[in-house]
């Protein structure tokens, strides 16, 4: 029943697809815009197909419904209701089905969003693009990542459970989902991007048309990695958040590539320029998402030689390359249209620190992706095996962060097109004596080493910097009368809020791999041990707590003489090593990070406890949420457009229509911004 | 004069704060603080892209406990890496090595990120304005009436 329900919603799907592309491909080239409106329900079908493929497939892992193979390899009669569902996105057969609803819910978004565009040939063939991607997802559903395959001979009454990892922690339950929003989100600019090519319309309306899905997906996609990273850090036991991980890779690449895109498409916005340069962001982008998905999902990070094990790896390498290749292929071929009409006429101006923000965001996009496939192609060359790991991810990547720590400082006080040294100067002031201040506090708190200090100093900088920037145009939004929360709306004070967001992460990282303390203790009942200043007493084992889900031994942990904490280690049936659960006393300055590495041998023995002090850490969480709102902020509609002849009030003290000042003024805003008072004239 | 000092305080008390900092942060080490360092460069076989530091599989204590023994001997860390690598082989370092097809790792960022820096700093050479100059008086003077039209209203 489950197995003919899913295997109808993936056929409906996949062929829903197909005929979406046929039927508006013809509509395009015969120009009949009663086909390109009845693309609009093709969309609809799609999604249709991808909750009716979703909804089977809860339903067995909710029944348990052990006939499926997925079930019967991933499901199981002890796992708890919360992961039971979540156990979807537990391996790669469900996950792709989760990959297509996303997909189809943003197709279903786009036609509803342009519904009265959908003959307009550029959101036409954006739509098409939509649907092709849709028809791939559904075609891994028919063949090599066939969800709905049903157990061959007797039908078991139970299954192993999803991997004892993934069922250990709620935040399991979102983390997967809201990467997954981000990642997925990232097909619309890239559709509208591929549309533009081939309409030749190649201005900015584009550009406008998605900048706000943009926004979005970038959004959840953060959200998504800082997730991961937090699950990590509560999960895993060794007191890390980022590990350079090949799949923490994988999600990072296209948050690098996307965040120089929101950033360089601004120069685009305003000046025309970089046409060629944004749409290659783009593009590159989502081939690194479905490159993303290569290197994870295939196996070949294992090994060169087993990808071929899985034919996954091999489907997702030829959409990746066809990706690649038909998007060159398009750039070249409107490579004339693509001639950009401007010039930047400084170095040092908003549009030179652009430049150089995607120089640098290129390169540490490149290092990444470089570290996580060249033990693969040193292995393929050479048959060598070598590991790229932390060390070297962090020694490449810390400059690269740093100049983009102290270009953030900058750039926002930069104008458009030239600045002055003495402009500049006057608008950095206090932002360098913050970060002076910063420095100096940081020694004097007993901070040590040139490369975090250098990182705390342009920390502050920069947040000095952003701050100065948001109570500019707050305040002036304040004195036309906006109301407090409205004044912070919009696209740069919003982009502030995430760069202050950065900077929290950016510090709290720092701190908490720089100034790690981590020891193991074998203690006794009622012994302590004291490390960085803090006091640990271990008290004795909790009673064995035994569920069918998993077997928990903890140990009671006093903390510092307060609190007591209980880390713990889980046996779960189906699998040999026991998983950890640490127990972590958060704290503003520093967190208490407490493991149970060895239960007691015998009743009322030593234990042995790891204990890592880890400064900031919770700040990294704290920091991605900032980062979160602020792109909220940012994507969130303003109540209505500042038209051409609103008042602003001017350096003069009398009031001139707004489009005379935005013409005028060197402006540190951009289009959408409030202007800054900032002498006109 | 005056704009001179005031940014040559902030960055002399900048300097004096690192040189501050950057002292007392390489003391001696004790052995124990020598093995984690080294710990930290070394894969964990069995996990995925661990550092033998981080792991508490059965393999990464065998590793560690190796490390621990050989620097309580007195090796150094290139001494107890070489000694790991000649019984895992090269992949058990995280570093990759800086020699032969590997050392590429290396040098390829640096290499493109300088011709990347080289296209660009071109690029602005290209871009030199052609019209450049602050606006003349007759600029100013159409600006101004401009600006009166408007707020005569329309």
């Amino acid at each position: 029943m489950n197995a003919a329900l899913g295997t109808a919603g993936v056929a409906l799907g996949l062929a829903a697809s197909l005929l979406g592309v046929v039927t508006l491909a013809v509509g395009l080239r015969s120009r009949r815009p009663k086909l390109l409106r009845v693309g609009r329900s093709y969309a609809w079908l799609v999604l249709g197909g991808a909750v009716l493929a979703t909804v089977a497939m809860e339903r067995a892992l909710i029944t348990r419904d052990f006939s499926l193979q997925y079930v019967a390899d991933n499901g199981s009669t002890a796992t708890p209701a919360l992961y039971n569902v979540a156990t979807l996105w537990a391996a790669l057969e469900g996950s792709i089905i989760l990959w297509a609803l996303i997909l189809a819910g943003f197709t279903v978004g786009v036609v509803v969003k342009f519904r009265t565009r959908l003959t307009d040939p550029l959101v036409g063939w954006a739509s098409l693009v939509m649907l092709v991607v849709c028809a791939f997802f559904f075609m891994l559903l028919v063949g090599p990542a066939n969800p709905f395959t049903t157990v061959a001979g007797a039908i078991p009454t139970d299954g192993p459970g999803p991997n004892p990892l993934l069922q250990n922690h709620p935040l399991m339950a979102i983390h997967p989902p809201m990467l997954y929003l981000g990642y997925v989100g990232f097909t619309v600019p890239f559709a509208f991007a591929v549309a533009a090519l081939v309409t030749g319309r190649l201005g900015e309306g584009w550009l406008a048309a998605t900048r706000r899905w943009t926004l979005l997906a970038w959004g959840f996609l953060t959200i998504g990695i800082g997730l991961g990273s937090w699950w990590s850090y509560e999960v895993l036991g060794w007191g890390g958040f980022w590990a350079w991980d090949p799949v923490e890779n994988a999600s990072f690449l296209p948050w690098l590539t996307g965040t120089a895109y929101l950033h360089s498409v601004m120069v685009q916005e305003r000046r025309g320029m970089l046409r060629v340069w944004n749409l290659s962001l783009l593009l590159s982008t989502f081939s690194l998402t479905i490159l993303g998905t290569f290197l994870t999902r295939s196996g070949v990070l294992d090994s060169v030689h087993s990808f071929t094990e899985s034919p996954i790896g091999m489907w997702l390498l030829v959409a990746f390359a066809a990706t690649v290749v038909v998007t060159v292929g398009l750039i070249g071929w409107r490579g004339d249209r693509l001639r950009s009409p401007g010039s930047i006429d400084s170095p040092v101006s908003r549009e030179g620190a652009f430049l150089l923000n995607n120089l640098l965001f290129a390169a540490f996009a490149f290092v990444v992706l470089l570290g996580t496939v060249f033990p693969l192609v040193v292995e393929a060359v050479n048959d060598e095996r070598i590991s790229v790991g932390t060390p070297y991810f962090n020694r490449m990547t810390a400059p690269i962060g740093l100049a983009l720590l102290f270009l953030m400082a900058v750039a926002p006080a930069l104008p458009w097109r030239k600045a002055s040294g003495e402009l500049l100067w006057d608008r950095l002031r206090w932002p360098t004596w913050a970060g002076v201040a910063t420095l100096v506090g940081a020694v004097a708190i007993g901070a040590r080493g040139i490369s975090p200090l250098v990182a705390f100093a342009l920390g502050g900088f920069a947040a000095a910097a952003a701050v100065r920037q948001l109570a500019l145009a707050v305040g002036a939004a304040r004195r036309q009368g906006a109301s407090p929360l409205r004044a912070f709306v919009g696209r740069s004070n919003g982009g502030m809020i995430v760069h202050l967001g950065v900077v929290v992460v950016a510090v709290a990282f720092t701190a908490a791999s720089s100034y790690t303390t981590s020891a193991t203790y074998t203690l006794a009942e009622g012994d302590s041990a004291t490390v960085a200043g803090h006091t640990v007493t271990y008290e004795g084992m909790n009673p064995e707590d035994v569920s069918p889900q998993r077997t928990l031994v903890s140990a009671r942990v006093r903390v510092d003489g307060g609190q007591v904490y209980e880390p713990a280690l889980n046996q779960f049936p189906n699998a040999t090593q026991t998983i950890g659960t640490p127990s972590v006393r958060v704290g503003a300055t520093e967190d208490v990070y407490l493991t149970l590495v060895a239960a007691p041998e015998r009743e009322g023995g030593p234990v042995v406890l790891g204990v890592i002090i880890e400064p900031l850490a919770s700040w990294l969480w704290v920091g991605g949420g900032i980062m979160g709102f602020g792109t909220l902020l940012a994507a969130w509609p303003t109540s209505r457009r500042r038209r051409e002849d609103d008042p602003v009030p001017s350096a003069e003290g009398g009031r001139l229509p707004a489009a005379d000042v935005a013409r005028m003024e060197d402006g540190e805003a951009g289009r959408d911004d409030v202007p800054v008072p900032s002498g006109v004239g | 004069m005056k704009r001179t000092l005031s940014i040559l305080v902030p960055l002399l008390v900048v300097v004096v704060a690192l040189v501050v900092g950057s002292s007392g942060s390489d003391g001696p080490k004790t052995s124990a603080e020598r093995a984690q360092a080294i710990a930290g460069t070394v894969r964990c076989p069995e996990c995925q892209g661990q550092s033998v530091a981080s792991s508490d599989a059965p393999a990464a204590v065998a590793i560690r406990e190796e490390i621990d023994r050989r620097v309580a001997a007195g090796e150094s860390e290139e001494e107890v890496q070489a000694a790991l690598v000649s019984s895992y082989g090269e992949g058990v370092l995280l570093n990759p090595p800086g020699s032969g097809v590997a050392g590429l790792v290396w040098v390829l960022p640096v290499a493109g990120l300088v011709v990347a820096a080289g296209g660009l700093a071109l690029a602005f050479r290209r871009w030199r304005p052609s019209t450049a100059g602050p606006p003349s008086e007759e600029d100013r003077r159409l600006v101004d009436a401009a600006r009166r039209r408007r707020r005569a209203g329309p």
